[in-house]
């Protein structure tokens, strides 16, 4: 087991952030790169970006949105701060980088990330369960989508057992290599499925308006591609 | 069977065998990836779309339904899994393992469906957390099935007369466009004792414009009182008989048909000489008319709204209004086209507040409003009118009754057609539904002006508007 650990915490885990951090970013750089296109043909290049901009920010930071759905948008809000906050600023996990690669930052105290784990654990299941009491929910629903809330929830699970022994039922190595695996194995997902919203999200609106600025030729290149140039309506 | 394009593509074998039309589904789709500019946002859409069913709550054909195949989120879906299946190398790669999906003529027909049952009124894109605009998905949607033989008839007949028959979708030629005007010119003498001109052809003038070409056969009263604010404000203006028609429902189905359309505006404008184009009452006419500076090449002429020309008037003082008012409660009806993105909101309400002692809002309204029901031209296929007045026009129809007004004011022309009828067919007996100039044409007091052309320049109150 600790060859197994050592496995999971040392090139595994370092293979997992390189691929997290270079999927995404990969994918930020294609997106940008497609969109810088997009942009030069269009015939019409006046975007509204104080516009594209107030609508980006009002859905990152989204507490006038809860009007609508209060429930779920709380929920999922609670859920989101917790997966951001807890990994990147517990104090063990930067205690771990300095000793790494010798970079240090801000650290959240103990309580409050125990707070925020907690949270992700209660609203995990929530968001899953508002789901299923939803009759739109379900019927949008494949079991990708129950189970992506659930697996993100595994490392908390898993990681506030370790960081409370007193409360684990468990024996700590097989817990701890739990809670490698699971982060690790959710480190790889995030570029190849939806939760690589994560890095997108700022830019779904800008891509939405280039859309709507059409290239000034496009509808005729489309039938001349179609061989339809010149047919009749 | 891959294409060449930047957007390759696999078709099983199979999937030919049955009929041509997804394959020619999958052409069309790959050429519009290849030269639109949509492709990014589609793939974004289909990377981070969660599901969440948000947008249920903004959709008043949800709202009334509550069926499945009415989720915005779900609509999009029919879409993006074509597109991630047949368009990305992820969805290539399930395809050869084994993913049982292929495109067939039942999925398009089913996509045919969903994709009118739309009316692409945008109201579900704010509501979305992920960004994702469900009625650019409804658009390119309609764009690809049309290019398959899929176009509501009336859409397609419409835009067939604009195109290559008489030149507008009304059929209206140039006697009986001339004749009409004579006929509203006597009706503005009779009413108000001043011969007002409905102006054609004239060379250098400042404004071509651009009604919904039906109003010339349906809104006698919104012609009359374009025709009143513009007499009234000594504007510079035209009718060009080469093309007098606003109307613009490539907007519904078709990017290459309304490319073709706008580009017929800006020759008109060009061919008389003209600066600016103005545009009636009628939401989608002025949307399309927006794609001007995208079809139209850097001269292309400026366009003005008629109520932003109007307000723009109102603010600078230009425009003489009798002491009385309109008792009658007014409510105002903001068409999606102009208000969505909050281009044309504000400007009408100025308006009224000048001519109406009792204007009362919509709840909701301005970027948030209710479709009529009748968008993205729906309103022009009649055999469905118990489905936009049920199902689609309900969430409306409550909404004016809680105003209890007795004007609903709806500066559009699909808007009014749609309207009059989600008020019959819901027993809205009281109210009627009018544009912002029938009821400008009260209150106007053309007096001032007298009976002759006034020759000072309406440019300096307008030059904001034309940039917007």
């Amino acid at each position: 087991m600790e060859s197994a650990i050592k496995l999971l915490s040392g090139p595994i885990f370092r293979a997992a952030v390189v691929f997290f951090a270079l999927g995404l970013a990969r994918g930020v750089f294609l997106l940008v790169w497609e969109l810088r296109r997009t942009y030069r043909r269009a015939g019409d290049q006046q975007i509204p970006l104080r516009r594209v901009g107030s609508a980006a920010l009002g859905w990152l930071v989204p507490h006038r949105k809860l009007t609508v759905q209060p429930v779920f948008g709380l929920v999922s809000m609670a859920f989101h701060m917790g997966l951001l906050l807890t990994p990147l600023f517990l104090a063990g996990h930067v205690a771990l980088v300095a000793a790494s690669v010798g970079i240090a930052w801000p650290t959240l105290p103990n309580p409050v990330a125990t707070a925020l784990t907690l949270v992700v654990l209660v609203a995990a299941p929530t968001l899953v369960l508002l789901r299923v009491a939803s009759r739109p929910g379900r019927a949008l629903s494949g079991w990708r989508d129950y189970a992506l809330p659930l697996l993100v929830a595994v490392p908390f699970a898993s990681g506030i057992l370790v960081m409370h022994p007193a409360w684990n039922p468990f024996p700590f190595q097989p817990t701890y290599l739990m809670h490698l695996a699971s982060a690790d194995l959710a480190l790889f997902l995030v570029p190849l499925t939806r939760l690589s919203h994560m890095a997108f999200l700022p830019l779904t609106q800008l891509a939405t308006e280039l859309a709507w600025h059409f290239p000034p030729d496009a509808g005729s290149r489309v039938g001349a591609a179609l061989g339809k140039a010149g047919e009749p309506v | 069977m891959p294409s060449k394009g930047r957007y390759s593509y696999y078709v099983e074998p199979a999937a030919l065998e049955v009929t041509e039309r997804p394959a020619r589904f999958l052409r069309a789709f790959a050429a519009v990836l290849e030269h639109a500019n949509y492709a990014p946002a589609l793939d974004l859409y289909a990377r981070v779309g969660v599901k969440c069913a948000r947008c249920t709550a903004a959709c008043q054909l949800y709202e009334s339904t509550g069926a499945a195949e009415d989720i915005p989120c779900r609509r999009s879906e029919l879409l993006l899994r074509v597109y991630r299946r047949y368009f990305t190398s992820a969805g290539s790669l399930r395809a050869r393992l084994g993913d049982a999906f292929v495109l067939s003529d039942e999925y398009i027909d089913e996509m045919a469906e969903a994709y009118y049952r739309c009316t692409a009124c945008r109201r579900c894109s704010a509501f979305c957390p992920m960004g994702i605009d469900h009625g650019l998905v409804t658009h390119l949607a309609r764009w690809l099935l049309a290019e398959v033989g899929v176009i509501p008839k009336a859409l397609v007949v419409a835009v067939r007369e604009q195109l290559e028959g008489v030149g507008n979708t009304s059929a209206i030629p140039v006697p009986g466009l001339k004749d009409t005007c004579e006929f509203l010119e006597e009706e503005i003498l009779e009413s108000h004792g001043v011969h007002v001109r409905f102006p054609f052809d004239v060379e250098g003038a400042e404004y071509v414009f651009f009604p919904a070409v039906s109003d010339y056969l349906l809104e006698a009263d919104t012609l009359m009182g374009n025709a009143a604010v513009l007499h009234a404000t000594g504007a510079s203006w035209t009718i060009g008989t080469g093309n007098y028609d606003g109307i613009n429902y490539g907007l519904f189905y078709s990017d290459r048909m309304m490319e073709r359309i706008v580009k017929n505006v800006v020759a008109e404008v060009r061919r008389l000489g003209g600066r600016k184009v103005l545009v009636g009452e009628c939401g989608h006419a002025t949307r399309a008319a927006w794609y001007i500076p995208t079809f139209g090449g850097p001269d292309a002429p400026p366009v003005v709204n008629c109520l932003q020309y109007a307000h723009a008037m109102l603010e600078a003082g230009r425009l003489p209004l009798k002491p009385e008012r309109i008792t009658e409660r007014v409510t105002y009806h903001d068409p999606c086209n102009i208000a969505r993105q909050g281009r044309i909101t504000e400007e009408p309400r100025a308006l009224l507040r000048a001519i109406c002692s009792d204007f009362v809002e919509m709840t909701p309204n301005r970027t948030t409003n209710y479709c009529c029901g009748g968008g993205g031209g729906t309103v022009s296929i009649d055999e469905i009118r118990a489905f936009r007045t049920g199902p689609m026009g309900r969430s409306k129809a409550r909404q004016i009754r809680e105003t209890g007004a007795h004007y609903v004011v709806a500066p559009c022309a699909n808007c009014k057609k749609q309207l009059r009828e989600v008020c019959e067919d819901n027993d809205l007996d009281g109210v009627e539904v009018v544009g912002l100039h029938d009821l400008l044409l009260r209150v106007i007091d053309l007096q001032p002006a007298g009976g002759d052309s006034v020759s000072r320049s309406s440019a300096g109150a307008l030059a904001t508007v034309a940039q917007g």
